[in-house]
């Protein structure tokens, strides 16, 4: 058993013998006019590597001045002299790509961009630095009142759930606004003053046109969509219900969407069926809110 | 397009020509010495050495034997094209500004500047489109400029006449065989220098692009002004090209000023006109000091540019290039 385990086995005979040996490239003429040659290498591991290529040749016939063809000829002189054929890489380099396209309108369009540019500096040079919180002018990290007073106009939304009566009685009495839940406290950045206005929405084309979407709550929990299609399609065109389901009972869950294809029809609906009762329960009805 | 950049000079270009055939361009700078490079891919040919100041200027003669060279250190020097040997060396008073091969190749011209009490002159040799031949130093013609000092100068169709661009402005028109100076015409503002001047293909009229900011075609017949270009910037040259009825000029805020602009404000573009309507169809960027420099392949296929930057990038055009019409040259085309 020993001596059969030193000896190679009889399959990989060829192998063994000489391990640098490689198989002859061969090259085979296809049918559709290409070749195909097939050449064997070792790679930088020492392996052995088995390179495919197929090959397609096409002959592009070219006339050439013969004048310019004597001349590509020329033996190299001077800083050259000696140097290979094709550009040397000191003085020779690829610039990037430059998009030429004559146009008849090329100064107006040139000219368009201008003022645009202007304007954005036009509206900058006007814009004067506003505290937040007293309406001065400097930065609101450096308003003197930035520890006792909330923002302007943003008293309620830290404040509402704190100390309770912390609505706009914050100047008189800056101790309500609350350590901590007033104007001092973290504000997520979507809750801030402006932000639903100016911040971008993710999920660009699926977003909602939510200007004529009514929100509609206290919906009895034995609600259908189609009955509540028929309660308010009677203002205008509904474009779409949505009833909150419950997903293992198969029971609503007290709240729908109803989009209008026209924000009119909305606010009809809204103001007639806002307190409609329906089943056992009194709708309310109001405008969705965008979803934050 | 893709621009090739060559990187051949230390100092700023100050000329670039093409042979007839447009394979080979010829650079010069201002240090010293003359490149040659194949227009197709950018390769160096060579390097042309003997110069012992600044290079103003260079020409090829029409069968791409022998290159002609100006320089700062007052000799027109004659070179053979193919092994960069210097063959013939011209000494002048003073610095030559400009040299140009007659449509024909038996002439040359050289400009020479205005300085250490001599007045500015056009010297004209007699050139024997061989290498091996015995090269006259003595110059065949002189003229010379009393008024105002010739920057560029050129010969017209048939060698008939010598047109000169003038540093106050002004082209001038001498008979190509006496040298007598037939007409003057102030094309540019006064006190605005010439400063450059190419042919159409045909020679019978040039374009001038001068400091008054305006390039003008003109007539070599008359030197009636057919076409005027007006930019915002300070024009170093001018060309014309064949093909397509376009001009390219080029040109920035001089080179004292460089540092203080960016280079979107120092409008170091090339910027192409049409040649019939005189309106501007478009700019290509790249350079990051004025252009110094155009010139475009005499065959029409792309042009290279050489700036205040020490580089020379050659564009070969696109189909765009070749495609735009104006909508009467469609009309035109389609009858």
């Amino acid at each position: 058993m020993s001596k059969l385990a030193n000896r190679p086995d009889w399959a990989d005979d060829e192998e063994f013998d000489d391990p640098t040996a490689l198989p002859a490239p061969t090259i085979t003429t296809n049918k559709d006019g290409t070749k195909t040659s097939i050449s064997y290498s070792f790679n930088d591991a020492g392996k052995k590597v088995k390179t495919t290529r197929r090959i397609r040749t096409t002959v592009v016939r070219e006339t050439v001045n013969p004048r310019v063809a004597e001349r590509r000829a020329w033996a190299k002189f001077g800083l050259e002299k000696g140097h290979g054929a094709g550009p040397s890489f000191d003085t020779t380099s690829v610039g990037e790509n430059i998009i030429f396209r004559p146009s008849v309108t090329w100064k107006k369009d040139g000219k368009e961009e201008k003022p645009e540019k202007d304007s954005v500096k036009a509206q900058l040079k006007d814009k004067k630095v506003k505290c937040r919180i007293c309406d001065g002018e400097h930065f609101t990290a450096r308003c003197p009142f930035k520890d006792t007073m909330a923002p302007m106009g943003e008293d309620g939304v830290g404040a509402a759930g704190g100390a309770g009566g912390a609505d706009g009685g914050d100047e008189e009495d800056p101790k309500v606004g609350g350590l901590g839940s007033g104007g001092g406290g973290y504000v997520p950045p979507h809750l801030r003053k402006g932000a639903a206005a100016s911040g971008e929405r993710m999920g660009g084309k699926y977003e909602r046109d939510d200007l004529a979407t009514l929100r509609v709550t206290n919906v009895s929990e034995f609600a259908e969509e189609n009955d509540l299609r028929d309660i308010f399609s009677r203002f205008g065109h509904v474009t779409r219900v949505f009833l909150a389901k419950d997903r293992d009972s198969g029971r609503a869950k007290g709240f729908a969407f109803i989009s209008y294809a026209d924000r009119a029809n909305a606010a009809k609906a809204c103001e007639k069926l806002d307190g409609y009762g329906y089943g056992h329960l009194i709708l309310r009805v109001e405008f969705a809110k965008r979803a934050t | 397009m893709r621009p090739i950049l060559l990187q051949g000079h230390e100092r700023p270009l100050t000329q670039i020509k093409y042979t007839k055939d447009g394979d080979i361009l010829f650079s010069t700078a201002k240090d010293q010495i003359i490149c040659a490079w194949f227009s197709a891919n950018g390769e160096r040919l060579g390097t042309y050495h003997g110069h012992q100041g600044a290079l103003w200027t260079v020409d090829i003669d029409p069968t791409t034997t022998l290159l002609a060279s100006g320089a700062a250190d007052n000799t027109v020097r004659l070179w053979d094209v193919r092994t960069g040997k210097c063959v013939k060396v011209l000494e002048l008073n003073t610095a030559v500004k400009r040299v140009e091969f007659s449509e024909d190749g038996t002439q040359l011209l050289a400009v020479t500047e205005k300085r250490m009490g001599f007045l500015g002159t056009i010297v004209v040799f007699d050139i024997k489109i061989d290498v091996d031949a015995e090269q006259s130093s003595e110059p065949a013609m002189t003229i010379t400029c009393d008024e105002s000092k010739a920057t560029v100068a050129g010969w017209s169709y048939l060698s008939k006449y010598i047109i000169a661009g003038h540093e106050d402005g002004s082209v001038s028109q001498y008979d190509g065989k006496s040298g007598e100076l037939l007409d003057n015409y102030p094309a540019h503002e006064d006190g605005m220098p010439v400063t450059d001047l190419q042919w159409s293909p045909d020679r019978t009229y040039f374009i001038t692009s001068s400091k008054d900011k305006t390039a003008k075609v003109i007539s070599a017949r008359n030197l009636e002004v057919l076409k005027t270009y007006v930019t915002d910037t300070p024009l170093n040259t001018a060309t014309i090209t064949p093909k397509k009825d376009f001009v390219i000029l080029g040109g920035g805020q001089a080179a004292i000023d460089v540092t203080t602009t960016s280079s979107r404000q120092g409008k170091f573009e090339a910027r192409f006109y049409h040649r019939i309507f005189e309106d501007e169809i478009g700019r290509v960027k790249g350079h990051f000091g004025p252009l110094n420099t155009i010139a475009v392949d005499p065959q029409g296929r792309g042009y290279a540019s050489g700036g205040e930057d020490g580089y020379v990038r050659v564009h070969h055009f696109d189909k765009g290039y070749f495609d735009f019409m104006y909508e009467v040259e469609k009309e035109q085309a389609r009858g």
